[in-house]
């Protein structure tokens, strides 16, 4: 059957109309009369026929039906329609893709090493989700191939995420031989305290000790003979000293902002960054506005903020406080949670046309104390201590 | 069992005649037309094979119209045919 139409035909005298289009042969499907106009259900092709020879009436395509309609609406919502395409395509992608794998083991190396048996099933991050039978499979085989070293393996989905539990076959140690460790001192200091957990003191608060010294020791001794070997464990905090060395410029380079700003979006994927438009802001700093998150995926707001590169002349005083917060800075960034400076005195200075030169003495609050694994009958240290005074 | 399609059999019969008219509630179809002669609300003059017939009746409408066909709608009084 033809594709039908609704036209308008703008008259107001029904029975002349029609007389009209018996006349010139049109076929009508349907048709509703109102004051000023009739509508009619006709073909397309008898439309274009009324539009030839029904001159003296003003006719208008009223509304299409069937696919010419979907077309239509296809064509005036546009956008709309091929942002929902797309929507419904990107969600039905997202849904059968697997965006990240979760091994979940403690041992690094059985982590690796499950991952890499499922990249060779091709179960990797982006990669299509596969079905409960086909993982029944992989899981299976991955097993038999590594009898020696897994016990159980199961994967399941967890949205985009695809979860991996895995147990570790527990083979039995044979007996090794018995160590024991002591906590020696990771550098030169003086003790202000000591928490002790396990061992036997060797030295007290207020001693000055140097690095390698034994201040809790592993060896429990009676009588002057060894009883037992202990894991020795405790804290031990001493003042350590530091002698900094700074050199600043009396010029100094500092970025000032444009005032010009482009916006851009990011899209992130476990870690990996994609940007989707391209920057045309050669020196910029970037910050980031999530805009909508799911495990590890991300869509972001980003503002870049155009800069250029300046530079300035600063004042003895200010180079003189620059150089001492430097100092601070180096030595602080050897120190970790309850570590502190305790005090800090400059020694030196030297202050020649463009650079102003300071020794700064910095004594420090830290945790001194590390552990050394001995083997029995074995007098070496395995302490590591990687204190570096300045 | 094969069923016996009296409805086909007799709607085939029906359309094997050259021309027809059937009068339903409200409705009459008039199969194979020649020419829609008249129009208006109560009067509807057609030619069937050079006879005139003329359709009398309250309200009506063209409904649907093809080259063969019209049905027309409202309310039918009367059908008859005009000798001239």
């Amino acid at each position: 059957m033809n594709k039908l139409v609704w036209v308008k035909i703008n008259s107001g005298n029904y029975f002349k109309v029609m007389s009209r289009l018996n006349n010139i042969g049109i076929s009508l499907y349907d048709n509703k009369k109102y004051k000023d106009y009739i509508l009619i259900e006709t073909t397309y092709e008898d439309y274009e026929k009324i539009q030839k020879y029904l001159i003296s009436y003003k006719t208008e395509i009223y509304a299409e039906t069937g696919f010419k309609k979907v077309k239509n609406f296809i064509k005036k919502y546009l956008i709309f329609t091929i942002a929902s395409v797309i929507s419904i395509l990107i969600l039905f992608i997202a849904n059968n893709t697997i965006f990240k794998i979760e091994v979940k083991s403690n041992n690094k190396n059985i982590r690796e090493l499950v991952k890499d048996e499922l990249k060779q099933y091709n179960l990797k991050p982006l990669r299509q989700k596969i079905n409960h039978k086909k993982i029944e499979t992989i899981v299976k085989e991955i097993l038999d191939n590594n009898k020696d070293l897994l016990e159980w393996l199961e994967i399941e989905y967890d949205g985009l995420v695809m979860n991996v539990y895995v147990t570790e076959k527990v083979i039995p140690k044979e007996d090794e031989p018995k160590d024991f460790c002591n906590i020696i001192a990771k550098s030169d200091a003086k003790i202000t305290n000591i928490n002790l957990y396990r061992g036997v003191l060797i030295k007290e608060v207020n001693d000055y000790v140097t690095k390698g010294d034994i201040i809790i020791s592993g060896e429990v001794t009676y009588n002057e003979e060894v009883k037992n070997n202990v894991c020795a464990s405790g804290e031990v905090y001493g003042e350590v000293w530091y002698k900094v060395k700074v050199t600043v410029p009396f010029k100094e380079d500092y970025i000032e902002y444009t005032g010009k700003n482009r916006y851009n979006f990011n899209v992130r994927i476990n870690d990996n960054k994609y940007r989707i438009l391209k920057s045309r802001i050669k020196n910029k700093k970037e910050e980031e506005t999530n805009l909508y998150k799911l495990n590890d995926f991300e869509i972001n707001l980003v503002k870049e903020r155009e800069y250029v590169n300046k530079t300035r002349t600063i004042s003895e005083e200010e180079a003189y406080n620059k150089a001492i917060s430097l100092a601070e800075e180096k030595v602080k960034l050897k120190l970790k949670e309850k570590e502190d400076i305790l005090v800090k005195k400059v020694l030196k200075k030297e202050v020649n046309n463009s650079t102003i030169y300071l020794e700064v003495f910095i004594a420090t609050k830290e945790n001194i104390g590390v552990e050394s694994l001995q083997k029995e009958n074995d007098g070496s240290d395995n302490g590591n201590n990687t204190q570096n005074n300045q | 069992m094969e069923n016996l399609h009296f409805k086909e059999y007799f709607k085939n019969f029906l359309y094997d005649l050259n021309d027809f008219i059937t009068i339903y509630e409200n409705t009459l179809h008039v199969f194979n037309y020649d020419k829609l002669n008249k129009m208006s609300d109560n009067e509807i003059i057609l030619t069937i094979k050079e006879k005139k017939i003329l359709i009398n009746g309250e309200n009506l409408k063209i409904k649907q119209m093809t080259k063969q066909e019209l049905l027309i709608k409202g309310k039918i009084l009367k059908v008859e045919f005009i000798y001239e």
